[in-house]
């Protein structure tokens, strides 16, 4: 146990706050979940990208900086010290990049890797359907091989960021008579392909970040299969690895939420009551729980282990801190918190994350469905059914 | 930065894990209880391998080890529900005297031949003390513990409570992984309507939720132990935060190893009762958890740790 950062990890912290402090736009941007929004915080991926800080644990070769994920831990605490935004390409930098270094081809990795890096092309993902949302492996849209091509039909529904992205990417059922877990397909498709409708849903706050997606007959070359026709449950699976695991939801996030509460509670300590006092003193305990968690996940993986269903843990923990921390700011905040904006003009940002933080516990896996993988996965217990 | 065990480190621990697994399991605590709370076997075979000299500096032929390798040992102790004052003598009583520059006993600590209970404010008794405070006896609910009220102040050195604290909490997180195991095991083999009762989601998300708990209280935990072990300047804080995360967690998972028991558990035939009640004296123990809640408090609120995303180790 060293508990010491190198000179080498300390002048790296010096250099990312400084760009931060010098980049980092003064003011808030308009939520992501909307037209305005999301056009100014893909203006700063590519603010982001001319720093080169735009996918730092990335090889140099598709766009990264390589650093190891001591480094990331330190630029994710200086990023959200800094108040950086959220990060639009978020299902690029942690989802698909992954994805596609683990199982894309070279040609795969050098045609889609670098503008992600670079923000040009955002992607947006598609997995859920109608009938197949916690249970994926019932997903029904169709991917018919015709020459070339895979001709895709159906409909895809939450998909994240799809109401203005540029790029998409799910599974799709390429054997039509395959059931469950096979016959399913990995493709990338370009969002303004002919034959896609998107149609954005209106989310809890009013405004529209996600959308369903209709597909009918889109012909999508061959070549934007990823690790091969049947394989999709499997990269899937491992898609959805990275979206638990360790990079999803950096702890800097959380620390960050953690002072501005503690910060909150003081401004209103005359009239906050004992038991917010005591949640705000969960909220810092539980926030720090979670770094020194992730640095001691990080060290064992930088030492060459593996992150397997304790990322279930992870995902369970962060979504309900962030949900009691939001909760606990709109109890102080008492009859101010259901304003939109305060009577100086801000943004009630509390208020879009109390909303925002609701969707934690049930995107990226539902924390029923991380219970059970907990329960079966990790302490052993019987599948149902089982006798 | 390497937020990390060292191999020797985990052996270590693994080597006093495999021991008390083998040598003190479920049936010891059942014969103590009914013929006498200690055993000088039990007590000889921890001599034997040296964990009473694991603090004791080798000039004072101890093994001169530190506080990291104490508080896996002691969350191993918490697991094993061992009842012999190991823990308050060899992990809590040798730093503070060694610290203190009180050497003399130190020799005979590490040859097992004397036992040290040291009294603190907060703790209104003291654990396997009767030697040196021949005072009146108090009964614990845990069967095992041996409690005496002390005839004059304890100490009230803050260095001392979070020594205490500290391997309380590593206890608890033992206990708590301990009584998880348990109940997890009989969730497999307890079968109704047909099933094992652990295939049902009820009893399924309760116990994830006890490891969810257990596991970040372990990194509070860890934390504190690196900071005591070098003295950094918010140790206190981290030994409460510590203190506060593994009581809890422990307290969840023993109510939740009771339920998962059903009617069994409410009985005295499960062990899990050992494991519960040894969870209830430790929370209360070393500072309860308003104690400790304080002085985070003051710390995080108080405005005297640094906060935020760039103090993730301050």
């Amino acid at each position: 146990m060293h508990l010491e950062y190198t000179p080498e990890q300390q002048a790296f912290r010096a250099e990312v706050r400084a760009w931060m402090e010098a980049h980092v736009p003064k003011e808030p941007l308009v939520t992501l979940e909307c037209r305005e929004g999301y056009d100014q915080h893909v203006e700063w991926e590519r603010t982001l990208a001319s720093g080169n800080w735009g996918m730092v644990t990335w090889p140099e070769a598709y766009g990264g900086r390589g650093l190891d994920l001591i480094q990331w831990l330190i630029f994710e605490e200086e990023y959200f010290r800094a108040g950086g935004p959220n990060r639009a390409n978020q299902n690029g930098i942690f989802l698909l990049g992954p994805t596609i270094m683990e199982f894309g081809t070279e040609e795969q990795k050098a045609r889609f890797l670098p503008p992600m890096a670079r923000g040009e092309v955002i992607w947006a993902q598609a997995w859920s359907e109608p009938g197949a949302g916690s249970d994926m492996a019932a997903i029904q849209s169709k991917a018919v091989r015709d020459g070339d091509h895979y001709v895709i039909t159906g409909q895809k529904t939450w998909s994240s960021r799809a109401a203005f992205a540029d790029w998409g990417f799910g599974i799709f059922r390429t054997d039509p008579d395959s059931k469950r877990h096979k016959g399913l397909t990995f493709i990338l498709f370009d969002l303004n392909s002919p034959g896609i409708t998107r149609r954005p849903i209106r989310q809890l706050h009013g405004d529209t970040g996600f959308a369903e997606l209709f597909f009918d007959e889109v012909r999508v070359p061959v070549e934007n299969c990823l690790a091969g026709e049947g394989e999709g449950w499997n990269v899937a699976m491992a898609t959805a690895g990275f979206e638990r695991g360790l990079m999803l939801r950096s702890p800097g996030r959380f620390q960050a939420t953690a002072k501005r509460l503690v910060e909150l509670y003081r401004a209103h300590e005359a009239e906050a009551s004992p038991a917010a006092r005591e949640a705000v003193v969960q909220a810092w305990m539980q926030a720090q729980a979670y770094a020194w968690n992730t640095y001691a996940v990080a060290a064992k993986i930088m030492a060459g282990g593996k992150i397997g269903a304790e990322a279930s843990l992870n995902k369970i923990f962060w979504s309900e801190l962030d949900r009691a921390m939001h909760r606990t700011a709109m109890q102080i905040l008492g009859a101010h918190a259901e304003l939109k904006r305060f009577g100086n003009g801000q943004i009630n940002q509390w208020l879009e994350g109390y909303i925002f933080s609701l969707s934690g516990p049930i995107y990226a896996g539902s924390n029923e469905v991380q219970r059970n993988i907990i329960a079966e996965r990790l302490l052993g217990l019987p599948r149902a059914g089982a006798g | 930065m390497d937020f990390r065990f060292t191999d020797d480190q985990l052996t270590l621990a693994e080597s006093v894990r495999d021991y008390l697994a083998g040598t003190h399991g479920p049936e010891v605590l059942r014969r103590l209880d009914s013929e006498g709370n200690r055993d000088p076997a039990i007590w000889q075979g921890l001599v034997d391998m040296g964990l009473t000299g694991l603090l004791v500096p080798e000039e004072h032929s101890g093994l001169g080890l530190g506080l990291v390798e104490a508080a896996l040992i002691a969350t191993e102790c918490g697991r094993a529900c061992l009842a012999e004052p190991l823990v308050d003598t060899a992990f809590v009583a040798v730093p503070w005297l060694v610290r203190r520059g009180e050497v003399a006993e130190l020799g005979a600590i590490a040859a097992g031949t004397r036992k040290v209970a040291l009294p603190h404010v907060l703790n209104p008794w003291v654990a396997d003390g009767a030697d040196e405070f021949p005072g009146q006896p108090l009964q614990s609910v845990d069967p095992l513990r041996n409690l005496v009220m002390f005839p004059a102040s304890g100490s009230a050195d803050p260095h001392l409570l979070d020594l205490g604290a500290l391997m309380s909490a590593a206890q608890l997180v033992g206990l708590a992984e301990a009584m998880l195991h348990q109940a997890t095991e009989y969730a497999k083999v307890r079968t109704q309507f047909g099933q094992p009762v652990g295939a049902f989601q009820g009893l399924k998300h309760q116990l994830a939720s006890c490891a969810v708990a257990v596991e970040f209280a372990k990194p509070a935990l860890w934390y504190a132990a690196g900071t005591l072990e070098c003295m950094s300047s918010n140790t206190s804080v981290h030994v409460s935060h510590a203190k506060v995360m593994a009581t809890d967690a422990a307290i969840q998972t023993a109510e939740t190893a009771i339920q998962v028991h059903g009617a069994m558990g409410y009985t005295y035939e499960v062990d899990l009762h050992f494991w519960m009640k040894r969870a209830w004296a430790l929370a209360g123990s070393w500072g309860d958890r308003a104690c400790h809640l304080k002085r985070i408090d003051q710390a995080v609120i108080g405005g005297t740790l640094p906060i935020g995303p760039e103090h993730t180790f301050a």
